[in-house]
């Protein structure tokens, strides 16, 4: 017995054998740890939605989701689907301050999947790439004031004279040439080399096809979301890369809110104020001066 | 012996709690960014783009003359302007003693339509008349009226004419525009314009606004105006701010007086220089109702041109009794002439029916 050749115990004292085997379990221990780490896509690129009227509710989701993943690791780039006539002039310049601080520390680029109008597109302006579709629209560079009736109620007390407008109709429209003179500078300043247009030509506040924007610098390229998602990712340099959508509020819920001017108190009274209204096409309803209006036209 | 083994024990183990919980906390600290991020601002957002007011000082002057004269505000036409558009003008003549009249058709009113000639009434106004404003008329004026005011104006009368850009909308519902009952004016062409009037003193009011997307006064429809050479109703205007206005086509008796340069006209959008106001001897023509408004008489030296303007209206010399009463088509001798119409009445001594105003 002595002579034979040595029994399993015997070969698992030998050192070489016992780390190997160690080692072999080990390995194998680690293989999906090694897998996941080998297989994970280099990062995120997030989808952030900016559908439907630019409101405080709906602007505030889509700031909530830049902040997001400019604070999230994970993600390395932004492509925002935008559809959009724009909203509140307010809003919609705290969302091209949101989208610009984003694309200070990632690539951003936008994806117009709809139309990209007034603060639509001003939210716009600062993305590294602007993607358009031939039948998207992109424009409508401009500021409305809606300034609700001018006479007080009777039974009213106010403290001033501008109590209930805030200001004068030329205040009003000082001021609404501000905001079309930084909406308009803005265009231009982000647009840079690209931007065909002047100034001047701009403050038409035409609105373009997405072709036509091409052509005029409002925007970069034809192609679709996923264009906009590749060409983030290539700015991120992430060639396996995953996407997380960031979608807008319900605009069902949102819709009927919209843009109006009237807010309620109580059962007995409403309150309407002056908006300044960056958003594209024809307000029917919202204007006390529209109401004028028709009423002078009636009585011609 | 135990117990210092013990103590030992639970030395070691603190100390070493101790430079865990340290030693993670420092690289936690370390490894961890800071969630502020670096402030952004847009390029554009300085403080050039404050919009800076336009000059509003000066009052509206009165105007001086030796007598007192009758100044004669059309209302008869379903003139879109209001009293109180006008309040500036209007004050500073009665300020100064004169007597502004407004006529507002034939006092005989309701259900007269058919039955009496405004175009007499008007003239008849006019008469006694030494200056008359037309703003905005909705209605055209009837041949009578016209030749009317135009002895009028021959006879040393002031007339002044104001209108403003004709609204697509509004003329788009030009044929289902309720006149006023009793005015007689049926025929409702460009609302808004004193078209046919105009026409027979060499001036057109022009379609569409003018604009200037460069240089204006804080709204592209608020241009500037400058007088075109020495008048007196541009003495000491420098440039004038006109709101919404439209421009004059004039013939060569009529001299533009104040005209917007390089500009643009909103339904040919193309760019040049425009009459805003034109002349030709008692006659004045502006393409622009607003800046006679409170909130417009005093910006820039819109004031001056108020001031002048009632001027105009106060200094002229007309004869009386002009129009004559036997002025053509007035309707005496038994046919009675519809009311709106330009054309003869019928001659066999049947009554027209009028269903212009829709009673």
């Amino acid at each position: 017995m002595t002579g034979g050749s040595p029994g399993l115990l015997d070969r698992l004292r030998n050192p070489v054998v016992l780390l190997g085997i160690l080692g072999l379990v080990v390995g194998v221990a680690l293989v999906p740890v090694v897998w996941d780490v080998s297989t994970e896509p280099d990062g995120t690129v997030a989808v952030v939605e900016m559908h439907g009227t630019i409101t405080g509710d709906t602007a505030t989701k889509a700031m909530d989701d830049l902040r997001e993943a400019r604070h999230n690791d994970s993600i390395e780039a932004v492509t925002l689907d935008v559809n959009s006539g724009g909203g509140l002039a307010s809003v919609s310049e705290q969302l091209y301050l949101a989208v610009k601080q984003t694309s200070q520390e990632m690539p951003v680029t936008v994806a117009v999947t709809g139309t990209a109008a007034s603060g639509g597109y001003y939210m716009s302006v600062p993305a590294d790439a602007i993607y358009v579709s031939p039948a998207s629209t992109v424009g409508s560079v401009g500021v409305r004031a809606v300034v609700p009736s001018s006479a007080t109620a009777d039974n009213q007390i106010t403290t001033g004279p501008d109590k209930a407008l805030g200001a004068t109709e030329t205040e009003v429209r000082q001021r609404v040439e501000t905001l079309r003179r930084a909406f308009v500078n803005t265009v231009v300043a982000e647009r840079g080399d690209h931007l065909a247009l002047s100034a001047s030509e701009l403050s038409y506040a035409k609105i373009y096809s997405g072709t036509r924007g091409v052509e005029l610098g409002l925007a970069d390229d034809i192609g679709g979301l996923d264009a906009a998602i590749d060409a983030a990712a290539d700015r991120a340099e992430i060639s396996d890369f995953r996407t997380v959508r960031m979608e807008s509020p319900s605009p069902d819920a949102l819709g009927q809110l919209g843009l109006s001017t009237e807010e309620t108190i109580d059962d007995q009274v409403t309150v309407s104020s002056t908006q300044y209204l960056m958003v594209y096409g024809r307000l029917n309803a919202l204007s006390a001066a529209t109401e004028t209006e028709v009423k002078t036209n009636g009585t011609n | 012996m135990a117990r210092t083994n013990l103590l030992r024990g639970v030395g070691v183990f603190a100390l070493l709690v101790v430079l865990i919980v340290g030693a993670t906390a420092v690289t936690g600290t370390l490894l961890s960014g800071t969630s502020q991020s670096e402030p952004v601002s847009g390029p554009a957002y300085n403080a050039e783009l404050i919009a800076t007011g336009v000059d509003d000082d000066g009052d509206v002057a009165t105007p001086t003359s030796d007598e007192q004269k009758t100044v004669v505000v059309d209302q008869s036409h379903g003139n879109a302007v209001s009293e109180t558009a006008l309040e500036p003008l209007l004050s500073v003549l009665v300020e100064s003693g004169h007597d502004v009249r407004f006529y507002s058709g034939d006092d005989s009113g309701l259900g007269t339509g058919g039955l009496s000639s405004e175009s007499s009434g008007l003239n008849g106004t006019l008469r006694s008349a030494d200056a008359f404003i037309v703003a905005n008329p909705a209605s055209a004026y009837t041949t009578a009226e016209i030749n009317g005011i135009e002895a009028f104006a021959d006879a040393g009368g002031r007339l002044l004419m104001l209108a403003d850009p004709i609204s697509p909308s509004s003329s788009g519902q030009s044929q289902s525009l309720p006149l006023p009952i009793g005015t007689g004016s049926g025929t409702t062409t460009t609302p808004g314009q004193p078209t046919n009037l105009a026409a027979r003193f060499g001036i057109s009011f022009g379609s569409g606004y003018l604009f200037d997307m460069d240089e204006n006064a804080n709204n592209y429809q608020r241009v500037y105006a400058n007088p075109t050479g020495e008048d007196p109703l541009t003495d000491g205007v420098d440039r004038l701010v006109v709101n919404d206005a439209t421009p004059l086509t004039t013939d060569d008796e009529v001299t533009p007086v104040v005209q917007s340069e390089d500009v643009r006209l909103s339904s040919t959008r193309r760019a040049g220089t425009y009459a805003v106001t034109a002349r030709t001897g008692d006659v004045v023509a502006v393409g622009n109702t607003e800046f006679l408004s409170p909130s417009s008489a005093t910006v820039a030296d819109n004031e001056l041109f108020v001031s002048n303007l009632a001027q105009f209206l106060v200094a002229g010399d007309k004869e009386t009794g002009v129009p004559k009463p036997s002025a053509p088509t007035t309707g005496i001798g038994g046919t009675i002439t519809p009311p709106g119409s330009d054309t003869p009445p019928p001659t066999n001594g049947t009554t027209t029916p009028t269903n212009e105003t829709g009673t």
